[in-house]
């Protein structure tokens, strides 16, 4: 049982990390395979944080 | 799948353009009572009667096709450029009709490009109360095209705007105004020299005379000599044209628009007038401020609390319920705390952005505007700075949007740079915390002091705007300033529905966008907290046990337990006084003796928690800063949180939480950690007023926001401006909570 809770601390930490590091780190480029829509940032409200 | 008719919404600004946007293809795009809402493309699809469908494209408002700012040559590209992939088989010109004959203008230009174009009259449910009749199938016979009469209010008139997309062919593309006269031999040549292009169009290209980024594609190059003639030359051409269109817009209208000159105006000229009155005024926007600041303190104070009592019980009840581990421990400590940072704050933001929605509705934000203005123009700049620097409250990002209506790159630039001031409405989580803390509770004139230092800081964020533009505009030198127009559209009661959503949306969007950093820096926080690799982490439990024995408890912990101690015993005096229990002496040491017992257990376990905290990974990088944070009189700890909100300024809160839940049995809400953590140093709380002023000029001014600098990197293209103002504005927020604090402590 314990080990399991490990495993899964480190999961969840291992994807807050990636989270972060794609939103802040990585150009947007990397990430718009398709067409970026309009609804992309700067929608004309604070949805791009 | 078959063609989709490609459909362009045009009009001059603030017609409804998005509105009937928003009805034709049931999306829901901003709308706002002001001119300059929408700056960027918008698409969206409609289905049209007989299964056709439409592709249509909402555009930033224009009021000519001789565009002078970035937003406006957003039109002007499009329609220039036949092979744009947007290019519109036809276009839909959206006019208001109080202001026809201006909105005209605009009409008779696109249907000289030969484009199929059809006229919607929107906001038809004022022409009862304005008193204006108008003859629709004369209009319709004169301007050579198909008119829907249309209100987006009522909802009536969009199926006809459908009709008349579905049947674009059948609409004349003849123009209205044969421009030519103004100079026909200068058309002639032109005309020689480019035999296959339409001269209306050549006409458009030669006078794009911007003078903010040139326009990169030209449909066409043109030849030097045509494009130099002379700028003056171009100019008076252009006059000549505009007063040639109104000659025949004025044709038309005096036939067929009618105004009955009895029906209300009067009432909006005296509220215009007061309003916008030098010294009521400003009085009246002060009173508006303030109210809101109250409200936002009286009203929300209660789902507040409530939220955040609410989250301590559910990490109560987490720990209570699933096994105990550490992953129970990161649900409990990590992420609910976390969360709870950022929902507490739900009531208040909601309030904020409602009241925006309301002012910005009913067409007063315009009039705080106008107000602006004229305070701004001794500072160097102008007033189309305002809208930006006004809509910041809400947030940089769309407010640094905004500023595509600025034609002077320069005086664009510097709005860019200093909007990031205006308290945005990520600060308010900091602030409401900081001042609940550290502002006493008392009222003047039934006004709370928190409410006023409140309002105090917004002023403040707009006088550092000010402030750092008259230096950055003594610095750049603009030359040439923008000449403003504001055009006051008219006062409406706010549509409930558009209140309600756009305060869900803006809600929901600040939630969702900063709950997902907060809760992933969250999770991370809570692992560096909760683990270390030096030997002082691992024996945690011995050492503290160890030092407790030799040197007690520490001084907080010991009047902690005193005072604990005495209030229990006081509590069962006065229960036995009352015969509410009979208790012999035994059992009533026994009593005193368990009671003690748990105390001095509760102590040990917060006191090895801490030292274990001190010495987690997370402790260690916090002592790394905390000798930069210590001159402004935070701890290690506060040091952790400033830090991560350069992501994002309302993570602050959620980082506090998680700092202070890691490791603690307790659970308890946010506000009351908050007040009972101690500085070891001084032995006084840690949030007092010195530290707590120190922290809101700090976050009053620093540049602490990812997404705007990745914004003002795309609008400036080059990393040099969001650079110099994270340096700046930060070094700034540094050195003036630095002296606050020295000065207050
Ligand atoms: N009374 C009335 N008001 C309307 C109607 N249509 C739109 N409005 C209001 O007019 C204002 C402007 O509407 P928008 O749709 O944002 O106008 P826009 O043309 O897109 O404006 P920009 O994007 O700024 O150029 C809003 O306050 C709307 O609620 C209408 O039919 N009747
Ligand atoms: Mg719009």
């Amino acid at each position: 049982m314990s080990i399991l809770q490990h495993i899964l601390v480190y999961i969840t930490v291992a994807l807050a990390l990636g989270y972060l590091v794609k939103k802040f780190l990585l150009p947007k480029s990397l990430f718009a395979g398709k067409k970026r829509s309009s609804k992309s940032c700067g929608d004309g409200d604070c949805g791009c944080h | 799948m078959s063609k989709q008719i490609k459909v362009a919404l045009i009009g001059n600004p603030n017609t409804g353009k998005t509105s009937v946007f928003n009805q034709l293809t049931g999306l829901k795009q901003k709308v706002g009572n002001y001119p300059g809402i929408t700056v960027e493309k918008k698409e969206g699809i409609c289905k049209l009667p007989r299964g056709v469908k439409a592709h249509i494209l909402d555009l930033p408002g224009t009021y000519s096709l001789n565009t002078t700012s970035l937003d406006e040559s957003v039109v002007v590209e499009l329609l220039l450029n036949k092979n744009d992939k947007d290019f519109p088989d036809v276009a839909v010109v959206i006019s208001d009709v109080e202001n026809l004959k201006r909105n005209l203008l605009l009409f008779t230009q696109i249907k000289d490009l030969k484009i199929p174009v059809i006229l919607v009259i929107n906001m038809a449910d004022r022409m009862s109360r304005t008193g204006i009749s108008l003859d629709i199938a004369l209009l319709e016979e004169k301007l050579d095209t198909k008119i829907a009469l249309v209100s987006t209010r009522k909802g009536t008139g969009i199926d006809r705007i459908k009709e008349l997309i579905a049947d674009y062919k059948n609409l004349s593309i003849s123009p209205n105004v044969d421009t030519t006269v103004i100079a026909p031999d200068y058309f002639e040549k032109l005309k020689a020299t480019f035999p296959k292009e339409d001269q209306y169009k050549l006409w458009l290209v030669i006078t794009q005379d911007v003078n903010f980024m040139p326009i990169e594609k030209n449909p066409i190059t043109i030849t030097a000599s045509f494009a130099t003639k002379s700028k003056s030359e171009l100019k008076r051409l252009q006059q000549k044209e505009t007063i040639l269109r109104y000659q025949f817009i004025n044709g038309i209208l005096k036939q067929a628009y009618k105004v009955d000159i009895n029906a209300a105006k009067g009432l909006r000229a005296t509220l215009d007038k007061i309003l916008t009155h030098k010294i009521f005024g400003y009085a009246i926007f002060f009173i508006i401020l303030l109210t809101i600041f109250q409200a936002i303190y009286d009203w929300s104070s209660y789902p507040m609390d409530f939220i955040d009592e609410s989250f301590a019980s559910a990490s109560e009840w987490v720990k209570d319920t699933l096994p105990p581990g550490v992953f129970t421990n990161l649900i409990a400590e990590g992420i609910l705390a976390g969360i709870g940072g950022i929902v507490i704050f739900i009531p208040q933001i909601a309030f904020l952005f409602l009241f925006i929605a309301l002012l910005e509705e009913s067409g007063y934000m315009s009039r705080v505007v106008f107000l602006m203005d004229k305070l701004m123009r001794p500072f160097g700049l102008s007033g189309k700075s305002v809208v930006p620097l006004i809509s910041g409250t809400a947030c940089a990002i769309p407010a640094i949007m905004a500023t595509r209506t600025i034609e002077n790159w320069k005086e664009r630039l510097i709005t860019i740079l200093v909007t990031p001031f205006t308290t945005c409405s990520a600060r308010l989580p900091v602030y409401l915390i900081i001042i609940a803390l550290v502002i006493p509770e008392g009222r003047f004139l039934g006004l709370s002091y928190q409410a006023l230092t409140l309002m105090l800081l917004y002023l403040m964020g707009f006088g550092a705007a000010i402030f750092s533009a008259m230096i950055l505009n003594k610095i750049m030198k603009i030359k040439s300033k923008t000449f403003f127009v504001m055009e006051m559209p008219n006062y409406k009661l706010p549509l409930i529905k558009n209140v309600v959503y756009t305060v869900w949306e803006k809600t929901k969007s600040f939630v969702l966008g900063a709950g997902k950093i907060i809760l992933a820096i969250s999770i991370i926080l809570w692992f560096l907290g909760s683990n270390g690799f030096s030997d002082d982490f691992a024996n945690a439990d011995e050492i503290v046990s160890e030092q407790i024995e030799e040197q007690g408890f520490s001084e907080f912990n010991k009047t902690n337990i005193e005072s604990s101690m005495t209030a229990y015993k006081q509590a069962l005096q006065d229960s036995i006084g009352k015969k509410t229990y009979v208790l012999d002496p035994v059992a009533i040491s026994d009593s005193l003796r368990l009671k003690e017992m748990a105390l001095i257990e509760k102590a040990t376990n917060q006191e090895i928690a801490s030292y274990k905290l001190e010495n987690s990974y997370m402790g260690y990088m916090g002592k790394a800063i905390e000798p930069v944070v210590r001159p402004l009189g935070y701890d290690w700890k506060i040091g952790i949180a400033v830090l991560t909100s350069f992501a994002a300024r309302e993570v602050f809160v959620g980082t506090l939480a998680t700092i202070y839940s890691v490791g603690s049995d307790e659970e308890d809400t946010i506000k009351n950690r908050m007040a009972a953590e101690i500085d070891p140093r001084t032995k006084k709380p840690l949030f007092n007023l010195a530290s707590g002023i120190s922290l809101l000029l700090f976050y009053a001014f620093a540049m602490q926001c990812m997404s705007t600098l990745a914004i003002v990197k795309r609008e400036t293209n080059t990393w040099k401006w969001p650079a110099a103002q994270l340096v700046f504005m930060s070094l700034f927020a540094y050195i003036v909570a630095l002296i606050a604090y020295q000065i207050l402590k």
